[in-house]
Formats: C-alpha cells, sequence, structure tokens
C-alpha cells in the first residue's frame, strides 16, 4: 500500500468514526448538533466525600426543594450504592446505603437550576407553626454581655430583618463594642471559623427571632470546587427567610447564590465513614440534561469525557480547546506560511489569552516582552553563561508581571489583569527566544517571527472563542478525529504557501 | 531519451499582479519547489531521519569526509569540556588565524572568525578586538548549546581559516564567499555562489542582504546575480561585474560534492565549499535540509532538474560517479553548446 493509500484509508477511518459517533448522538439520544441560543444553565454537582470505615454505610444528604419538583437529578458515580431519595419536611434527602466499604468514597448528585430558577430562598411558611426561639445556654458572664448587645439593638427597633442586618453588622464591624467582643471570644472557642454564624443565631434567638442554619453554593464557574456557604435562616413572624450573613443587607434572590439545603437540619450525615464532606462543582451546561443523563449511561465510547463527574470533567473545558488551536498553526504555518517562534507557541500564548481578556493580554504580552527583552541585552552584557542568563530572565518577567499587576491596580484596572503561572513561563520563554534570534538572525527576524506568533495566537484566539466551535469540541468530542484527519491532510499538502507566492513574485528565469 | 531540461526561454507577459505576488499556477509552470514540496516529495522520502545526525554534527561529518580522503579544513582543536575552555588560549598559541564554530549550529550561527593577533587580543575580519575572556565566553556559549539545534550540549570546533581565492575574494564584501551544490540521489542539480554585502555584514545569508550567485553545473561559470531576489549584474557595493566568472577547479568540486552524497547516504542535501587560495577546494559541511533561494540565483524552478534526476535516476539505479556528473553537466546547461 502506497502512504498516500494509506493516508486517504486514515482520513476516511477517522472521519467516519468521528462523524459517525456524532451522528449517532444526534439521531438516538438526540444531542443537539448545534448550539442552542438559549441561556446557560448551571449544572450544580455536590460530591459527597468520605472514608468508610469498612462496616455497613449510610449517607444522607439534604437536597434541594426544586431538586425533586422539577426532577432534575443526575446521579452519577455511586456504582454499587443503593439509592433513594425519602422526603424530609419542604426539602427531601438523598440516602445511599452499601454494605462493606473501604477506602475513599465519592458519591454524587447533581441539580441543574435554569438561568430564570428560583435562588431557593424564596420564604416558606413554618412546618410547625410557630417555631418558637431558642435560647442559647451560656456562662453567666457572657450571656449577660450578649442580653446588653440584645437590649442595645432592641432598643433601635424590634424589626426581624433589621435585627438581622444589625447583629451580622455588628458580627463583621472591626470597631465592635466590647460587649461583642467579649461574647465573640466565647464563641470563637467552641465554633473556630464559623463563629459569626453561630452568634448571630445565637443573638438573634435571645432577641426573639427563631433563626437556624442554611447552605448555599455559589453560582460561577470560576471556583472549581467549592465549599457549601454557610447562610442564616431566620423567621420574620409569617415566614422563614435566608440572608447570606456576609451581606446581611442583600436580599438573596438578586445574589449568585443557591440556596441547597434550609430547615436547620445536618446538610449530611454519614454512618460508617469517617471525614466526611460536601464540595460542589458549577459548571454550566448547553445541552438539556436528560440527555446528558442519557449520554453517560451509553458506553464510554459514546460518552466519552461527558460520563465523567462534573469536576473532572470541567478541566477538558479548555484541553478540548488545544488541538484547535494546533489546527490553526497547522493551517497559517503550512498554508498561509507566517513564521511564528516555536511551533506550538502560538497555541500556548492562545491559551493565555483565554484567561486574561484579549487588549489586556496583548498590552501585557507587549510591554512585558519589550522590557524584557531590554533587560535581557542589558544581561548580555554581562557575559553570563546560557542557563544562568534563562533564569535571570525568568526573575525578571516575575518582577515585571509584579510591577504591572500593581500599576494595573494603582491605575484603577482592577482585577483586569490576572496572571496565572501559565502565560509567566510562556513570556519568559518568548523573550529568551526572542534575543536569540535577535543577535543571530537580526531584529527583522526576531520581530517578524514575534508579530506572526502573536498574529496566529490572536487567530486561534478567535477561532478558540467561537461559541458553536467551543459546543462542538466540549459535547462532541469524537469530531477531534475530524480535525485529526484534515491535519493529515494539511501534513501532505505539497502546493504553495501563500507566502512563497510572494517571494518568488521576482522570479524570473534566465 | 531526450529529455531536454530546460525548455527554450519565452518571454513570459506581465501582469499587474506581478507586483505583488505569483499565481500559484505561474510558479508551477516555473517549476519552482515551495517549502512543502520540498520537503514532501524531496526531503522526507530521501533523507531517512537516522542520517541527519552525521550532517549536523560537524565533527562527524569531518571524520567522515577525511575517511574519503576529501579535503576538508584543518581541526586545531575539539573543545568539549570548560577544563578545554580554560586551555584554549594556550593550545591556539601558535595559530595566527582560526575559526572557531558549534558543531551543532546551522545557518552560519555562533561562527567566529579570527583572522589575526594585536598583542594579547584576537582580531576578527571586520578589525574589532576580542580579549581572551571573551573568546572564551563565546566557547562556553557554545558547549552550553546556545548555537545548537535545539539547544542541545554541544561542543567547539577549532579550525583553519579559509583564504579564499582571490576570484572569490574579488566578489564579496567582506566576509568568505562559498559555494552551495544541491544533489539529489548524488546528481549535482544546481550551484550558487554566496557573496556577502555591506548590508549582509560578511554574512553569506540571502535573506540578510547577501549576493546569490547562479553557477553553470556544466563549466562553472558564473551566469545570473540576484539581490534581495532581482537580477544584478554588478556587485551593489563593490561595482564589479559578477557574470562569466569562471569558478577554479570546477571538475574537482562536483566530485567533492558526488562523495558527500555517497557517504553521508542522504538522497537530497545541499554540500557547502570554499575554495582556497593554497588548498583549493575544501568542503565545509553538508546540508541536509538546504534552502531554495537557489532557484531564485539560478533563475531556474528547481523541479525543472529534479524531475529529470529522479526519472533518470529510476532507470540507471547504478549509475557511478562520472555518469551522474556527465549527466548533469550535459542536461543541466546553462549555455548550450
Amino acid at each position: 500500500m502506497s502512504s498516500r493509500v494509506k493516508l486517504l484509508f486514515a482520513v476516511f477511518v477517522l472521519i467516519a468514526v468521528g462523524a459517525g459517533l456524532s451522528f449517532y448522538k444526534v439521531r438516538t439520544i438526540g444531542m443537539p448538533f448545534w448550539k442552542a441560543d438559549r441561556l446557560y444553565e448551571w449544572l450544580v454537582e455536590a460530591k459527597v466525600s468520605f472514608f468508610a470505615t469498612g462496616g455497613k454505610v449510610k449517607a444522607r444528604l439534604s437536597l434541594p426543594a426544586n431538586a425533586i419538583n422539577k426532577s432534575a437529578r443526575l446521579d452519577s458515580g455511586s456504582l454499587g450504592y443503593s439509592y433513594f431519595t425519602e422526603p424530609a419536611g419542604s426539602e427531601y434527602t438523598a440516602v445511599w446505603t452499601a454494605d462493606s466499604r473501604e477506602k475513599l468514597q465519592s458519591l454524587y448528585y447533581g441539580v441543574l437550576v435554569p438561568p430564570n430558577a428560583s435562588s431557593g430562598a424564596e420564604p416558606l411558611p413554618s412546618e410547625v407553626a410557630p417555631p418558637v426561639a431558642e435560647i442559647p445556654g451560656l456562662p453567666a458572664e457572657v450571656a449577660d454581655a450578649a442580653g446588653r448587645v440584645v437590649a442595645q439593638s432592641k432598643g433601635l427597633s424590634s424589626d426581624p430583618e433589621a435585627l438581622f442586618v444589625d447583629f451580622f453588622r455588628q458580627l463583621q464591624s472591626e470597631s465592635a463594642s466590647q460587649e461583642v467582643v467579649l461574647v465573640r471570644r466565647h464563641y470563637e472557642k467552641e465554633f473556630k471559623e464559623r463563629t459569626v454564624i453561630a452568634m448571630g443565631i445565637d443573638l438573634l434567638g435571645m432577641a426573639g427571632v427563631p433563626a437556624r442554619i442554611a447552605y448555599g453554593v455559589k453560582l460561577t464557574t470560576k471556583e472549581g470546587s467549592q465549599a457549601p456557604i454557610p447562610l442564616v435562616e431566620y423567621y420574620d413572624g409569617a415566614y422563614w427567610k435566608v440572608r447570606d450573613p456576609q451581606q446581611p443587607e442583600m436580599v438573596l434572590e438578586n445574589l449568585p447564590i443557591f440556596v441547597w439545603h434550609r430547615g436547620g437540619g445536618p446538610l449530611l450525615d454519614v454512618t460508617g465513614g469517617e471525614n466526611s464532606r460536601v464540595t460542589f462543582t458549577v459548571s454550566r451546561e448547553q445541552i438539556p440534561l436528560n440527555k446528558l443523563t442519557d449520554l453517560s449511561d451509553r458506553s464510554v465510547f459514546v460518552s466519552t469525557i461527558l460520563s465523567l463527574p462534573a469536576d473532572q470533567r470541567d478541566v477538558f473545558r479548555y484541553i478540548v480547546l488545544i488541538p484547535l488551536g494546533a489546527f490553526v498553526v497547522v493551517l497559517l504555518r503550512n498554508i498561509v506560511g507566517i513564521s511564528t517562534l516555536g511551533t506550538f507557541m502560538p497555541v500556548l500564548l492562545a491559551l493565555a489569552l483565554l484567561e486574561i481578556p484579549l487588549e489586556t493580554g496583548l498590552i501585557m504580552f507587549t510591554v512585558i516582552i519589550a522590557s524584557g527583552l531590554w533587560f535581557r541585552f542589558l544581561l548580555s552584557r554581562l557575559n553570563l553563561l546560557v542557563v544562568p542568563r534563562v533564569a535571570a530572565c525568568v526573575v525578571i518577567v516575575t518582577l515585571l508581571m509584579m510591577l504591572m499587576s500593581v500599576l494595573s491596580h494603582r491605575m484603577g484596572f482592577g482585577s483586569s489583569v490576572e496572571i496565572t503561572l501559565f502565560p509567566m513561563i510562556i513570556l519568559a520563554w518568548t523573550i529568551e527566544r526572542m534575543s536569540l534570534i535577535w543577535e543571530e538572525e537580526g531584529k527583522r527576524s526576531a520581530l517578524t517571527q514575534v508579530a506572526g506568533s502573536v498574529f496566529v495566537a490572536v487567530l486561534a484566539f478567535f477561532f478558540m472563542s467561537i461559541g458553536q466551535v467551543q459546543y462542538w469540541a466540549f459535547y462532541f468530542p469524537e469530531l477531534l478525529l475530524v480535525l485529526l484527519a484534515g491535519i493529515l491532510l494539511i501534513g501532505r499538502y505539497t502546493g504553495y504557501r501563500l507566502s512563497e507566492l510572494i517571494r518568488f513574485k521576482s522570479f524570473s528565469e534566465a | 531519451m531526450s529529455e531536454s531540461a530546460e525548455p527554450t526561454t519565452k518571454e513570459r507577459p506581465s501582469r499587474w499582479w506581478h507586483r505583488w505576488m505569483r499565481m500559484p499556477s505561474e510558479l508551477r509552470e516555473l517549476g519552482v519547489v515551495g517549502i512543502n514540496m520540498r520537503n514532501a516529495r524531496f526531503l522526507l522520502p530521501n533523507n531517512p531521519r537516522r542520517l541527519y545526525d552525521l550532517v549536523d554534527n560537524k565533527l562527524r561529518t569531518k571524520s567522515l569526509a577525511e575517511a574519503e580522503g576529501l579535503s576538508v579544513p584543518e581541526t586545531y582543536a575539539v573543545i568539549q569540556s570548560p577544563h578545554d575552555t580554560a586551555l584554549i588560549e594556550k593550545r591556539l598559541a601558535d595559530r595566527p588565524a582560526f575559526v572557531v564554530k558549534p558543531a551543532r549550529g546551522s545557518g552560519g550561527k555562533g561562527v567566529l572568525v579570527i583572522d589575526g593577533r594585536d598583542g594579547k587580543d584576537y582580531v576578527k575580519p571586520s578589525g574589532a578586538k576580542l580579549s581572551g575572556d571573551e573568546l572564551r565566553h563565546h566557547v562556553s556559549n557554545i558547549l552550553a548549546g546556545l548555537f545548537s539545534l535545539g539547544g542541545k550540549r554541544d561542543c567547539a570546533l577549532v579550525e583553519y581559516r579559509v583564504r579564499p581565492a582571490k576570484v572569490l575574494t574579488d566578489l564579496s564584501f567582506q566576509g568568505a564567499p562559498d559555494i552551495r551544490i544541491v544533489m539529489l540521489h548524488g546528481y549535482p542539480v544546481m550551484a550558487m555562489l554566496r557573496a556577502a554585502t555591506r548590508e549582509s555584514d560578511g554574512r553569506a545569508n540571502l535573506h540578510q542582504g547577501a549576493l546569490g550567485i547562479g553557477i553553470d553545473i556544466a563549466t562553472g561559470l558564473t551566469v545570473r546575480a540576484v539581490h534581495h531576489g532581482h537580477p544584478v549584474t554588478i556587485h551593489p557595493d563593490l561595482g564589479i561585474p559578477l557574470l562569466g566568472i569562471q569558478i577554479p577547479d570546477w571538475d574537482k568540486i562536483l566530485d567533492i560534492a558526488v562523495i558527500c552524497q555517497e557517504m553521508t547516504g542522504l538522497g537530497y542535501l545541499g554540500v557547502d565549499l570554499m575554495i582556497d587560495e593554497t588548498i583549493g577546494p575544501l568542503m565545509i559541511e553538508v546540508n541536509a535540509r538546504p534552502g531554495l533561494a537557489i532557484q531564485m540565483a539560478n533563475g531556474v524552478g528547481l523541479l525543472r532538474r529534479l524531475e529529470p534526476v529522479d526519472r533518470y535516476h529510476r532507470e540507471h539505479p547504478g549509475a557511478g560517479r562520472d555518469q551522474k556528473i556527465a549527466f548533469s553537466r550535459s542536461h543541466f546547461a546553462a549555455v548550450k553548446r
């Protein structure tokens, strides 16, 4: 078989497998092939993890009320456990049981929150009417001080909302009164980081306002996996309401917080396991949840990364974009003929640009490269050896990044310059590489190559940030096989590059 | 077989777009080879990866050439360790002129030419002086891999400073002109002389403004010269005519080129030579990825010559050295006799 036939065969197989799988997913599962115009839905996935001690295991996780109403659930990764939900007041509880488990266990429960859904913080009527405020048992001295704090606040207003705001403001204030400090010291010993919540609930109780703890999740994809946010639920005489003690004035409906658990009971209860905890991962889903559930029930070959729990799957949102960037680089280098610094430096730069806004990214890149290069030439006068020189370059880039962050913060650009580890390595490496080319091939060559790299990186960035492209790469990862086929075909392209049409423009026959 | 390699030259109409570019169809008609075609059709099938180190490492190329009895610049020293570096001045004490180069360098990177001494200092051809410290620092950089392909650790080669024949130095503004011959399957396909200009600063890289002077394979006469891709007939700095100059020892040069192909086993390669005033042609290096500028210097698309060679090679797989040279000389003559 000639290599040409082999290539065409490989290309055919790759396209057949990639397109075939996608077609199957669209036809039989009904995954939408085109990105829908509707808004994102939030997928909030709770991960319960604990160390099983070897015997019978039972884990109970309280579930948000709307999770059941909208039958929005996705149960994955909890293999070998028998599972059911039981109603508990206005809420539900997920119960997993299994015999003889050992080592680290992970259980998952996902809830889909539509963009216009309620945050779960709406006022609820009391289950047992009316609830009675609990008076905490405190040592006499502390109880006395607490009583004075309550009396002082009640003197201003006895409205439950006003008391709530007043207590939590005082608790978070730097210049709290002596009484507050005294009481807080007592609570710190017992509750550690939960001091504010516990003390606020008790103060409300002493003021005659029933209060209890609730838990929420921040609806943002930025935090990765997050711990439950403690909230406070209080009874205003007619309804139970939820507020965030960090922002006591705000009504929770306007905050990007989804209330997962209300009613005062424990969020998680594990018997037969130690070190149990709940973490939440929030991701944005662009396909209906029942399709996702359907997909993750299929074989691994079909579901691929979509069968992973949300926290592991989200890593791939960036990773699936790398082949797309590589494709752009291949296209621009082999067909257009743009020269770049190294082969995949532009892909890395484009990935860095995905993390920083484009304009700030480019300005930062230019400023740091230019000043880094200048320092690099100062260093070259010292006749340093290569490795120390590269290391010195890294140090200088680090310092420059610090300087830029501080300056942009001072000048009020705020958090627009978020620097991660990743761009920093690329920058240091680019400076070193560029200064070498500068010395060896002249500044023209160095500037062309850097400009070429940036140009390719920006194009790759735009390609990678097209919503539809991201959608295909993430929900139809098998389409990357089709991309691979395309790259293989370009690999055999023997025609002229666009740049060569210009290079040979004055070619004339002798 | 009467495969006349070069069809009779005919005037091609000039088009408005020629100011900016050529159409792919036009280039194809001219037989111009692009990078993609060079790589896919000539480099990849003919140059096995494992042979690359033979030519990427000048030490290995030189020892191969010496085994074949080819003349190469005499090696004064090979510096492989910081210890050698410390002793470099002592070892070169009785050598007034020498060249330091990285064994794995490419494209003339890291080559340092010393023409003579001035007290304790070393003098470069441009007249600039270099202290012993600076010389050692340059060597350390070479050892650290600053100039080598992929930044690998390297060793430095100190060798004879070629004194180019006068006929060649006359064509060059400072710097030493070298001759590049591109070969396919051992057939010399195209040749050019690269001469420095003031703009190229003693370097022989065409894209830095050096002159590319096409050489007739049959006779060794210069037939055409280009500067930045445009044909010229006189040297832009020196004002002397560039065409019709006989390259000395042309027969010997073609022999050396063919032997280089035989000893390395690479199917497609470029051989770089210099002509020393007293010793004659010297093999400098072999390049496994020769560039495409040679087409501009000769005004001939490489495909015009590579295709006949490919065909002839398939029909006469066992052709000897003399047969190959005879084929090239008769088919690729620029001046029809």
